[in-house]
């Protein structure tokens, strides 16, 4: 990154003094870890101490045969998929709806940023409690049809119960940028667009959405990578990974593995696993749908 | 501009309510039910209106439960989280985009890096981290051979060891390892005028006095925007400090909170008791967005750019 600034100060080891903090931290707490997630994963840990011995692949193809490693894999895609949609198709509803001048739109902007403030634990306390199936808001359901909501029985239930917290989480973030987005857009479009004809429903579809794409793009990218590893506490306060490991995300798995079984090396290989596949996402991510949106604008 | 969109309208209107009756029926359930008791809970379950019990449940987080202590804490690890990625952020994005560095492009990719992988994802091996910081510099040693050398003349290897977990700063020093801060200054710094820089130095003021003089006064707005986030970020962690702290009383509130409700299967929890910790651990959070939510949308809408 050269900077546009010409007039630079002409000084060789003042920035490396203001750097250093900062880049130390992230040495040792960012790339420190990630090296020994990759190293763990290709060495196992002696029992009972005493350094570590070199086994290959081996843990590679320990973690990638267990069946429960794939069970996990896959809901944490599923609820990647429908996780972060919903997170960034709500909001942006939201967004289209509240940069219209109306009654709500003032309040509406205020509140929405709200769960902002209440961390994803807090969230998860709470809806456990209200889709509690004998007290919750859904008890009444069950006394007519009885089990149809029963969030510790039913995975399905229980995904659904986590998708709801998810979504709810994710809709400050998302709601601000959408928002920004769309009033960024010059209001003349709109005064063009509505001379040739186009109404205000046809206005949103043909004139707002594809200018905003760019925004879209990017909270669904920063999405993705959120919803895989941040749906930790929810998973945590709601479900435990139930039931029958049908919310068993794979962030859960690997702290399960690592902090209550005590299996360093399966914990380390899942998370190199995991870091990997985040990484090869976001860079596929941005080589196709970024290229493509950038086209079309 | 005058047309008729009514139905658009209408539906807008519709949608915004819906909306906020998502956001706020959640909170609003937590408000009322922190307001029973357990028994009227159990025997009416969940309620749209209030009760009289709010201060004894209130009360009783305060006296029975560790959650003062561990609110405490929280202050500590957000107020320390966002101070301290306040000022090695605007330095360490002042040094990037007013000095010629030598491989300042790799630098700050390296640095933006630490948005790709959360440390959600790599939460055990930062705790083996954490468990000896200094356990890289041993390796080190080990490496280059320079510890057999040792070993031979003092008779033991050096092994440094330097445990940050279950302290104030192990819970802060991980969270302040994230770029989030460097961009957002770097984009700022990036749109000032150029000439800048020029006039200052023809005005005889050094680097540091640019710094503290003129760069300083004009990221206020964005010490405050970056400032908010920060906190609201480290008040709001949950895995980190679950496993970076090994007593009650290092735990954050949001952690104690989590573990009001108990693991027995079949007990019906406290729940009232438990909404009136979400309430008192939820409310530092909530008044700062409706208080600085100008900084909030500010820094939420400048970490994107």
């Amino acid at each position: 990154m050269s900077s546009p600034t010409q007039a630079l100060f002409a000084n060789r080891w003042l920035p490396v003094l203001l750097v250093t903090p900062l880049a130390l931290l992230i040495v040792i707490f960012f790339y420190v870890p990630i090296f020994q997630a990759f190293y763990w994963s290709f060495f196992l840990e002696r029992p009972f101490g005493g350094g570590s011995i070199f086994v290959g692949w081996a843990n590679f193809a320990r973690v990638l045969s267990d069946p429960q490693f794939w069970e996990a894999g896959k809901r944490t895609v599923i609820f990647m998929v429908i996780g972060s949609s919903l997170a960034v198709l709500v909001p942006l509803i939201l967004a289209v709806a509240a940069d219209r001048q109306l009654r709500l739109s003032q309040p509406a902007r205020n509140v929405l940023v709200w769960p902002k403030g209440v961390a994803g634990a807090s969230i998860g306390v709470i809806f456990a409690f209200i889709f509690n199936p004998f007290v919750g808001i859904l008890s009444p359901l069950n006394q007519w049809f009885p089990g149809i909501w029963a969030p510790g029985i039913d995975g399905t239930d229980a995904f659904i119960m986590l998708i709801a917290a998810h979504v709810w989480s994710g809709i400050p973030f998302n709601f601000v940028i959408l928002l920004a987005g769309l009033q960024s857009l010059p209001r003349t479009m709109h005064q063009a667009a509505a001379m040739d004809g186009a109404g205000a429903w046809r206005r949103i579809f043909d004139v707002q959405l594809p200018l905003i794409m760019p925004q879209v793009f990017l909270t669904l990218v920063l999405e993705f990578t959120e919803s895989v590893t941040s749906a930790f506490a929810l998973v945590d306060t709601m479900t435990k990974g139930g039931p029958g490991g049908s919310t068993n995300l794979l962030v859960y798995k690997i702290y399960v593995d690592g902090f209550n079984g005590y299996d360093l090396s399966g914990a380390a290989t899942q998370t190199a696993i995991l870091m990997v596949f985040v990484v090869l996402l976001t860079g596929a991510q941005f080589a196709f749908l970024g290229r493509r949106i950038n086209y079309e604008r | 501009m005058v047309e008729n969109a009514r139905s658009l309208n209408l539906v807008a209107s519709a949608v915004l309510f819906l909306g906020m009756l998502y956001i706020l029926g959640p909170l609003y359930l937590t408000l009322t039910t922190s307001t029973q008791s357990y028994e009227f809970m159990l025997r009416n379950g969940l309620v749209w209106y209030p009760g009289d019990q709010f201060f004894t449940n209130v009360i009783r987080i305060f006296s029975e439960t560790r959650i003062p202590q561990q609110m405490a804490n929280s202050l500590v690890v957000a107020v320390g989280d966002a101070l301290v990625t306040c000022v090695l952020s605007f330095i360490s994005a002042y040094a990037l985009v007013f000095f010629p560095v030598r491989w300042g492009s790799v630098v700050f990719a390296s640095i933006l890096a630490t948005i790709m992988l959360p440390l959600d994802i790599r939460v055990i091996t930062t705790y083996q981290v954490a468990s000896n910081v200094l356990s890289p510099i041993n390796a080190l040693l080990d490496i280059i051979g320079l510890n057999g050398l040792i070993a031979g003349v003092f008779g033991a290897p050096v092994v440094l060891e330097w445990s940050v977990l279950n302290t104030h700063f192990g819970l802060i020093a991980p969270l302040v390892a994230h770029g989030t801060g460097t961009f957002l200054f770097r984009q700022f710094f990036l749109v000032l005028p150029k000439d800048l820089v020029k006039a200052a130095r023809m005005d005889g003021a050094g680097p540091i006095r640019f710094l503290f003089d003129i760069l300083l006064p004009l990221s206020r707005p964005s010490f405050a925007a970056l400032f908010v986030l920060t906190f609201l970020g480290g008040w709001t962690q949950y895995l980190w400090p679950l496993v970076a702290s090994s007593t009650p009383n290092m735990q954050t509130a949001v952690v104690g909170l989590a573990r009001l409700a108990p693991d027995m299967e079949g007990v019906m929890p406290d729940f009232p008791l438990i909404m009136a910790g979400a309430v008192v651990v939820s409310i530092i959070p909530l008044v700062m967005i409706a208080v600085l939510q100008r900084y909030l949308v500010r820094g939420l809408v400048l970490s994107e750019k």
